[in-house]
């Protein structure tokens, strides 16, 4: 079964480690991290869960397949539903053939001794009482009538599996038109574009990381200026459990770090670099926060590493920056120096300055144009489990014929499907229309001795 | 404050124990009953012994609602200690999980005048508020990510309840098993039994289902993505297919019987590494 095989296929993404997206994206990096993979589950195991796709399951075709599967089953299921749900809401006939009160599952006969039509204006009036709809309908021979409640139950099946449809095209929605960056920083001071298309760019005025007493974090925010075209439309505090938006683009808090303000400056004194360097990277050795700037003109990368937090670093002591020059635009190491803050130092006929720390916040943005679709579809898919579990549609169907000498027959039957509840109702409705009718149920299988209750 | 809920949580314990006690005490009474009336035809000494028996299980039931009475103080004195809801790690979250399976135990013991189901479902809750002596009580400060204090405190309540529900239909399961024939005579009827799990997993799933979404709403709004595979939100989708296939095979197939019961019990065996996953898997939900 289709949900067996969906439930399968989540499981394995759970169970086995998955790919994260930042190392799938550098074909290094992830021969690093399959490396690693045969480390854990052995070389045989690893080719195969590679070649089944099964270390990203949830980006992978086949998982997309199985959506799309499940999709077109469930439309066609629904589809082929809907006219049944429809008639068993809306056009049930009221009489129903004699072979159906005996063969259904709960059914009793009560031989009042009034005539036809007292008995029927009887049963409508007790039935109406117990908010069930009642309608009527007299024939020659006899009258019959058929009550019912909750009517819109089985819609709630189609809404719940019409939810699920919902909910992978809101996902379609965002994959086809929305965007995300996990990982937009932004220094204090200094003002960054979003790109992704948009013409928007965000400045940092603070960012604030506040810690309890006990040590773990109590508050991250940062405090911000958005800009359209270079024009200020909102400025506002972000924390992590309050995003700002601005046309349809989150922001969120997502991490932070250090930054160091550098400043670089040729023989005649020109400003060639002056600006927040975020240290956001990690050097590959010891995991020094690392960050990195160019200087175009003289074709050099810089990169500036910064002490491990916490521990007395030998290389980089504690209020210095370590600087290296690359030169050919990052391939040749040609000088490396330790700056202590204000002191400016010679390198390359450059001076290079470090000025002082500052924080840098990272965000994630998301533009996600499916979330309403999902939303949406949550609900319903709450709704429709409601009206389907908690409000089952119950149908009661009654036949009044005429008996010998003045009596009159009646024929009460009921239908159960997943209504467990039913052979109660059943006995609560027979007994008192039973009652009204001034007799007791004579015969009748109210499920008791029937295959289940 | 602090002090009332441990004492509170002692409590509990102690009349979950004895109602554990009291449970078996009626079962192991119930059967020798049984076994002395069929040995000498209903004497009147069977019926005063029966009596007994019956008293035992309404103390037992009784012992189980003071234990729900003190689980719950416990909950709201923590509550008002830490000025939160009670439910932010994994101490508070085992201590709201017996609670969630009391409850809806309960709710069933009284809906099919059933106690059987009780002495398999008391051993999950005692289970669980055994395992959280063993890991620090004491109240922390929430970290910026947990600082939802109305998201938080549904989305996790309502995941207990769904929690509690699937331990009282993988109760039902178990004993359906061991009645598969009706054979077993101080047990209900194995369709009542079947029809105690399908109730109790019409409560679960839907309560699920709003885990589901509620913590969709909170990842969108903390995280910025309402789905982020992470291992404990997999997981509980995992749970949730697993009942929703149950369900389908139910009313589709008319699936009763030892594989529907097989299913709760892997359906409830996904539960509870819903709850646990995160300690082997890691993910974002670590903190839980
Ligand atoms: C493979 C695609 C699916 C098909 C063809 C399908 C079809 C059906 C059908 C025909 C019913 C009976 C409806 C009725 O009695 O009114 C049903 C019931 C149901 N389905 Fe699905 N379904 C599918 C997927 C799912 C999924 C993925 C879920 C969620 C986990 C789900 C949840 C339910 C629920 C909760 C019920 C009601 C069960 C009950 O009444 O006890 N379905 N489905």
């Amino acid at each position: 079964m289709l949900i067996f095989l969906l439930a399968a296929a989540v499981l394995a993404g759970t169970l086995l480690r998955q790919v994260p997206p930042s190392i799938l994206a550098n074909p290094a990096s992830y021969a690093q991290w399959l490396e690693n993979a045969r480390g854990a589950y052995g070389p045989f195991l690893t080719d195969v869960f590679e070649a089944l796709l099964l270390f990203d399951v949830f980006h992978s075709i086949w998982f997309r397949l199985l959506l799309g599967l499940l999709t077109v089953n469930i439309l066609v299921s629904s589809i082929d539903r809907w006219k049944g749900i429809w008639t068993a809401a809306f056009g049930t006939r009221t009489r129903m053939g004699d072979a159906f009160f005996e063969h259904t599952r709960f059914n009793a006969v009560l031989t009042p001794a009034l005539p036809v039509s007292t008995t029927a204006e009887r049963i409508t009036g007790a039935l109406s009482d117990t908010r069930y709809r009642v309608q009527t309908q007299v024939d020659a021979d006899a009258v019959a009538i058929y009550a019912d409640r909750n009517r819109l139950s089985g819609f709630g099946s189609f809404l719940s599996h019409v939810s699920l449809v919902l909910i992978l095209a809101g996902a379609t929605v965002e994959s086809l038109w929305g965007f995300s960056d996990p990982q937009f920083i932004v220094s204090e001071g200094a003002t960054s574009e979003l790109g992704l298309g948009t013409d928007i760019s965000v400045s940092l005025e603070h960012f604030v990381d506040e810690y309890y007493l006990e040590g773990p974090p109590r508050d991250f925010r940062s405090e911000v200026v958005i800009y359209d075209k270079g024009v200020p439309v909102k400025e506002g505090t972000i924390r992590v459990n309050s995003p700002m938006s601005y046309d349809g683009i989150r922001l969120h808090q997502s991490f932070f770090g250090q930054t160091a303000v550098m400043k670089v400056t040729d023989t005649a004194g020109q400003t060639l670099f002056s600006e927040p360097v975020p240290l956001a990277g990690r050097t590959k050795d010891e995991g020094r926060p690392l960050g990195s700037f160019n200087i175009p003109e003289q074709g050099l990368a810089v990169n500036v590493i910064g002490p491990t937090s916490g521990l007395t670093d030998p290389l980089v002591p504690a209020g210095e920056m370590r600087v290296e020059v690359y030169a050919e635009n990052g391939d040749r190491l040609v000088a490396v120096q330790n700056l202590s803050q204000g002191a400016p130092q010679e390198m390359e006929e450059l001076s290079f300055t470090f000025q002082r720390e500052g924080r840098f916040t990272g965000l994630k943005v998301v533009k996600n144009p499916g979330i309403n679709i999902i939303w949406i579809a949550s609900i319903l898919m709450l709704l429709g489990l409601v009206m389907l579990f908690y409000f089952p549609h119950r149908r009661l169907w009654a036949l009044c014929k005429p008996g010998p000498d003045g009596t009159t027959e009646v024929r009460l039957g009921m239908t159960a499907q997943r209504d467990v509840s039913l052979s109660r109702e059943f006995d609560r409705l027979s007994d008192r229309v039973a009652g009204e009718l001034g007799t007791a149920r004579e015969s009748g299988d109210s499920g008791g001795g029937a295959k289940d209750v | 404050m602090y002090e009332l809920s441990q004492y509170a949580f002692v409590a509990s314990f102690a009349a979950l124990g004895l109602a554990l006690f009291l449970y078996l005490a009626n079962l192991v009474g119930a059967r020798s009953v049984q076994l002395i009336g069929a040995a000498n035809g209903g004497s009147i000494s069977t019926s005063t012994a029966l009596g007994a028996v019956d008293s035992a299980g309404r103390y037992a039931t009784i012992a189980t609602i003071n234990a729900l009475v003190f689980l719950s103080a416990s909950l709201i004195f923590r509550t008002i200690d830490s000025g939160r809801g009670p439910i932010s790690n994994m101490y508070e979250f085992s201590l709201a999980f017996a609670w969630g399976a009391v409850i809806i135990c309960l709710y069933f013991e009284v809906a099919y005048r059933l106690r059987a189901l009780a002495l398999l479902v008391l051993p999950v809750a005692l289970g669980m508020l055994a395992y959280s002596t063993t890991i620090p009580s004491e109240i922390r400060p929430l970290v910026p990510a947990l600082q939802n204090d109305l998201l938080l405190t549904v989305h996790v309540s309502v995941a207990v309840l769904a929690y509690g529900a699937f331990a009282v239909a993988f109760g039902g399961a178990v004993l359906y098993l061991f009645q598969r024939h009706d054979t077993v005579r101080w047990l209900p009827r194995a369709a009542v039994l079947d029809e105690i799990s399908y109730r109790a997993v019409l409560i679960g799933f839907p309560l699920m289902a709003m885990t589901l979404i509620l913590g969709a709403v909170w990842a969108h709004i903390a995280w910025g993505s309402y789905w982020t595979w992470d291992p404990k939100e997999t997981a509980a989708l995992v749970t949730w297919l697993i009942y929703g296939g149950y369900l389908h095979a139910r009313v589709l197939r008319e699936w009763r019987g030892a594989g529907a019961a097989g299913l709760l019990i892997v359906g409830f065996g996904a539960t509870m590494f819903t709850l646990w996953g995160n300690y082997f898997l890691g993910g974002l939900h670590s903190y839980a």
